[in-house]
């Protein structure tokens, strides 16, 4: 996942005018390949969500019509036609999105927020809770035949940023752990 | 009834990969409703369609897993067709149980399908001798899962009298003690779970940011105010907060859980049968670790070994837990 997290931070200070042929392709590999959470939409009349992650300078919105969906970003969610806003932590909403973390849960402890038509939000979390998304899968998925050697680089380079992030902690304990030591202890 | 028998984890899908979370994590039966007023979640985007509910049975039979179909609402006046084809389906596509609360129903079942095994919904709320009888007498009801207002004691002593298997929630969201009676959400909203299949149904909730409070609203009625960092609950009636007599609190329940993983050998001792979890409505991530702390703590209490239960706060509603009726600790 730290992959995904650097590439959505690393996307945070581009135009969302440069963003829009990715998050074409990432709503059509949604398509393509999670169909059924697409129809679990169809009853409702083309429902259009502001997704604002509260950790990046953009916002998304996302217009779920089975016939034209469509997702594009903004730097705000001023004037934009939407139902409902769902507000949270990127890494909270990407977690949501790949069924890692329970949607209430998330919603009890007050790290997501919902305005608007919660009918609408109660839906969109139902349809993608239906279907098993693994965000770098569906992305990689484009690549065709590459999908799985460039899965494995990225998942090499995921391990070696989790690794390098545990070393980092454990010199950071040993340089500073006898210092923040009680003076009692010191003398052990 | 009282047994040996090891007791059968049966537990929430509210989707297709709900069901194969619950399935992986160790679940011995999993409930489960279709996508219309036939029972008691019907929420938006939620349930299984027939094609899933086909797929899906071959999937957990594969495993090992039995499946109970819900069709525990009680339907509309005139309008018995939509039941009677979820009762009718579930006996065609062969699923192991199906899990009613209207006595018609019941009855449509036991004539159209006797073969059908038949479980008594909480929905029914059967909680003493002479009704649970009366089901089993009057529709061949194999199990009852009874309402959430009864101590151990109490169902250790109702075990004793009847024939029937009895099966009690052990996690989950609480409802306020008149199970299947409770017209809280029909007074505000118009609909309920008893006859739709939903409590405060998402469509009359509002949600607004009044600075750092979070305002719940139901209908026309503000039912909470939640201060900055103060967990949240569900917006229903009964766990409103209200001021009355110059006081605002929780006049009917607290957003609180049950949690009865510590109770366990005790409700085994009192002759449960089936141990359910509350939840179609909720995550693959909720299902998976509810699901598989229970199953660990079932296998342990099974080999004779404890261990310590799984924190599972973080899942639960307001993050607290109770264990409700079954200690009634407010006494």
């Amino acid at each position: 996942m730290p992959s995904l997290l650097l590439a959505g931070i690393a996307a945070a200070p581009l135009s969302p005018y440069w963003l829009q042929p990715g998050l074409t392709i990432a709503l059509g590999v949604m398509r393509r390949r999670h169909p059924d959470l697409f129809d679990r939409l169809s009853s409702l009349d083309d429902p259009t969500y502001l997704i604002d992650p509260v950790d990046l300078p953009l916002v998304f919105v996302l217009s779920l019509n089975p016939d034209h969906p469509q997702l594009s970003a903004r730097r705000h969610g001023d004037g934009a036609n939407t139902a409902a806003t769902i507000r949270g932590p990127l890494m909270a909403l990407i977690d949501l999105l790949q069924g890692r973390v329970d949607g209430d849960a998330l919603f009890f402890s007050r790290a997501l927020l919902i305005e608007g038509d919660v009918g609408a939000v109660v839906a969109l979390r139902n349809a993608v809770e239906s279907v098993e998304v693994d965000l770098l899968d569906d992305l990689l998925s484009v690549l065709g035949p590459l999908a799985r050697p460039a899965g494995q680089a990225i998942r090499l380079g995921n391990s070696l940023l989790a690794r390098a992030a545990r070393d980092l902690a454990a010199l950071h304990t040993a340089v500073l752990g006898p210092a923040l030591r009680p003076p009692n202890k010191m003398e052990d | 009834m009282t047994g040996a028998a090891a007791m059968e984890l049966v537990c929430p899908a509210g989707t297709p990969a709900s069901l194969k979370a619950a399935v992986a994590s160790g679940a011995d039966a999993v409930y489960l409703g279709f996508r219309d007023d036939t029972n008691a979640r019907n929420f938006p985007g939620l349930n299984f369609s027939r094609a899933e509910l086909e797929e899906n049975l071959d999937y957990a039979h594969g495993r090992g897993c039995k499946i109970f179909l819900a069709v525990n609402t009680f339907p509309a006046a005139g309008d018995p067709g939509p039941w009677h084809r979820a009762v009718d389906d579930a006996a065609a596509l062969g699923v192991d149980a199906i899990i009613v609360a209207d006595i018609g129903l019941a009855d449509y079942a036991t004539r159209k399908h006797p073969n059908l095994r038949r479980h008594l919904s909480v929905q029914a709320s059967a909680s003493n001798p002479e009704s649970i009888r009366f089901y089993q007498r009057s529709f061949g009801v194999k199990r009852v899962v009874l309402p959430r207002v009864l101590t151990i004691p109490e169902i250790a002593a109702l075990n004793r009298e009847i024939e029937v298997e009895t099966e009690v929630f052990v996690f989950g969201g609480l409802c306020v003690m008149a199970e299947g009676r409770c017209s809280l959400s029909s007074y505000v909203t118009g609909q309920s779970p008893n006859t739709n299949g939903v409590c405060s149904p998402a469509s009359h909730v509002q949600y607004t940011s009044e600075g750092d409070r979070l305002i719940s609203r139901l209908g026309d009625f503000t039912i909470n105010a939640f201060e900055e960092g103060e967990p949240a609950g569900y917006p229903t009636l009964c766990k409103g907060r209200f001021c009355a007599g110059g006081k605002t609190s929780y006049l009917f329940e607290e957003p609180t859980s049950l949690n009865a993983i510590g109770l366990l050998s005790e409700l085994r001792e009192a002759g449960v049968t089936g141990l359910k979890i509350e939840g179609r409505q909720r995550g693959k991530a909720y299902i998976a670790k509810v699901v598989k702390s229970f199953r660990d703590a079932i296998d342990a209490m099974e080999r004779g070994e404890v261990i310590a239960p799984a924190d599972l706060s973080s899942l639960t509603e307001g993050g607290e837990n109770t264990t409700g009726a079954y200690e009634r600790a407010w006494r």
